[in-house]
């Protein structure tokens, strides 16, 4: 993709190795990566530029994912739009449907391998390529 | 520059009477439980009260007060107190639990060979979590205890990450039998390669 | 850079980063490398260690102020008039505005600055007001500087400073507000020095902050991000009282709410990102 074609993806996950592992995954197929530890930072870097994407941690500290989803859909248009992917070790039902109702465009449980993740990142984003 | 005046007359803060507070805590309004959980950490019978009130409290900035409190007294009792909310459904919960926990890392300490051994998963992984706070010494000796015995890779996972973070050289053994033990996770093989380039660089004493 | 200390290696390097990330927010990039490794090594030998590794273990065992020394390493910690500008002017564009919408007549706006540390920080949101804000002649305006340093409030109150601290102030402003007591001191005139008054306050104790009453906005930089997480917890509570529901709350440059407290909205403005208390009823 060229540089202004580039889907940007911002990372909210609190685990270090976690962000790493997504981020080569996502910068390797093209993606534009940002990272923020919790949803709180997610906030001010989306208040400052928005994304094309959320990758979404659920446990996290000071805001978790599904807060910040709920936040995040009372913004304004350009920002409350933006479509999440959740990825959590909480793999119950009641965790995914809790996840929905908060907001959620999609589910994954972790622990996601690469492909997987920039195969749902590519369609959720409305990747082409 | 006569507008600018030195000490306006102000309303003294919101603060109801000691007395009320157990009643307050629980039966109050959002900003009188909000005050109720403040005062409560310096009063006797404190811990009791607010367990019980963390355990029926909605509002989540009255949770949140309810837990810094508690984290204020940071004795076991108020680390019991907390613990149940590691198992509450809702996201939030469990969230402001595992910070107020990380904020009394003393207190916890005696706690954690057992939540790290407990049946639920989700608990497991939030307790390697708790694990950051400790010092690297004892945060690599549960984490390295954990990660062979372990047989779920999300647990195992959570603890690699804290490992990559504070853990120290020693851990080294137990990162290495833990990416055998998965090699069809690739998530666990990645995860265990950073981890053993991170503990090479950090002291194995607190020196 | 001493032949006793080795250069710091990759994974050193990203040890530490990930270290301040978590617990500050602050990002360094490869890029900034040459940089941290620089500060790094200052600390080192300031310290006495000979390895990187050891100095981490006293970062994490958290013993002394060497995480608070850092952190000074990286960010500019030298208070000056009109320091981060952007934000003064966030207060006049936004945030008085939203302050004075829901304000009932009559009732004086209240800024607290608070560490103050020797003053300048007060007196140039008084200067920037007078200067910058249309409204200011319809309001009473309480500004109160507080620290828990009993000396550099001292030297607060006598208003005197030197050329570095007034290098970002307009010559015609320092002409204005200031007097000349030598070729390397000024004043700030009388009238300024009495519409500012001081306190001493520690952020961690209820009845200190309590005793300060309600504020619109709270300027709390360069303090939070040096407190271990009960501190934090707890002066975030204090200051969270301290607002007028709907008040605002502006950290430093180097600081960002998501590591210190849940309570506040973040808000984005043309110049700055700040915190608020939601008003009353507000959801959240």
């Amino acid at each position: 993709m060229a540089e202004d074609q580039k889907k940007r993806v911002l990372l909210v996950e609190d685990a270090g190795l976690v962000r790493m592992y997504y981020r080569e995954a996502l910068q390797g197929a093209g993606f534009d990566v940002d990272e923020a530890l919790n949803g709180i930072e997610a906030l001010e870097k989306l208040l400052t530029a928005p994304v094309d994407l959320l990758i979404v941690d659920v446990n996290m500290p000071q805001m978790d994912g599904l807060t910040f989803i709920r936040t995040l859909r009372r913004q304004t248009p350009a920002i409350a739009s933006i479509p999440v992917l959740i990825t959590s070790t909480e793999s119950s039902p009641q965790d995914i449907h809790a996840a929905r109702i908060a907001g959620a465009n999609f589910y994954l449980t972790k622990p996601v391998g690469q492909e997987q993740l920039v195969l749902h990142a590519r369609i959720l984003s409305g990747c082409v390529a | 520059m006569p507008l600018i005046r030195r000490g306006a007359p102000e309303a003294p803060a919101n603060v109801k009477d000691d007395r009320d507070s157990f009643a307050l805590l629980t039966g109050g309004t959002d900003g009188e439980r909000w005050g109720a959980a403040r005062a409560a950490a310096t009063l006797p019978g404190g811990v009791e009260a607010l367990g019980a009130a963390l355990r029926s409290e909605t509002d989540a900035r009255v949770r949140t007060a309810i837990l810094t409190s508690l984290t204020r007294v940071a004795t076991p009792a108020s680390v019991d107190a907390v613990l149940p909310c590691l198992r509450a459904d809702d996201a939030d919960t469990r969230t402001g639990a595992l910070d107020a926990l990380r904020a009394m890392p003393r207190a916890v300490l005696p706690r954690l060979p057992d939540l790290l051994s407990d049946a639920d998963t989700d608990v497991r992984i939030l307790s390697c979590e708790i694990a950051r706070c400790l010092a690297p010494a004892e945060a690599t000796s549960l984490l390295c205890d954990l990660l062979d015995r372990e047989t779920d890779a999300n647990v195992c996972a959570a603890a690699i990450d804290v490992l990559a973070e504070i853990g120290q050289a020693g851990a080294e053994p137990a990162l290495r039998r833990c990416a055998k033990r998965f090699p069809q996770q690739p998530f666990i093989g990645f995860a265990v390669k950073v981890a053993l380039q991170r503990v090479s660089v950090q002291a194995d004493d607190a020196g | 850079m001493p032949a006793d200390v080795p250069p710091v290696t990759g994974e050193e390097f990203r040890v530490l980063c990930e270290f301040l990330y978590r617990r500050t927010g602050m990002v360094f990039t490869e890029a900034k490398r040459y940089y941290v490794q620089r500060r790094v090594t200052e600390r080192l030998q300031a310290t006495g260690f000979t390895s990187y590794a050891h100095y981490f273990a006293r970062l994490r065992a958290d013993s002394g102020d060497e995480i608070e020394q850092l952190i000074n390493a990286f960010t500019v910690n030298e208070t000056y008039f009109y320091r981060e500008e952007h934000q003064l002017r966030c207060l006049t564009s936004d945030l008085l505005r939203e302050r004075i919408r829901t304000k009932p007549r009559g009732r004086p706006i209240r800024i607290w600055s608070v560490p103050c540390s020797t003053g300048e920080e007060p007196y140039s949101i008084a200067i920037w007001l007078l200067e910058n804000w249309p409204e200011v002649d319809a309001y009473d305006i309480d500004i109160v500087g507080s620290d828990i340093d009993t000396q550099v409030l001292d030297a607060a109150r006598a208003g005197v400073f030197g050329k570095r601290a007034l290098m970002h102030l307009p010559p015609r402003l320092v002409n204005q507000y200031l007097e000349p007591l030598d070729g390397e001191q000024w004043r700030i005139v009388e009238d300024l020095r009495q519409s500012v008054s001081f306190s001493t306050v520690n952020l961690v104790e209820m009845a200190e902050t309590r005793a300060h009453g309600r504020f619109d906005v709270i300027f709390c930089r360069n303090v939070l991000i040096y407190f271990d997480d009960a501190s934090r917890r707890l002066a975030a509570e204090n200051l969270y009282e301290n607002l007028e529901p709907g008040g605002f709350i502006c950290l430093g440059h180097a600081e960002s709410m998501s590591r210190i407290s849940p309570l506040f909205d973040v808000c984005r403005y043309a110049d700055a990102i700040v915190y608020q208390r939601p008003m009353e009823g507000a959801r959240g």
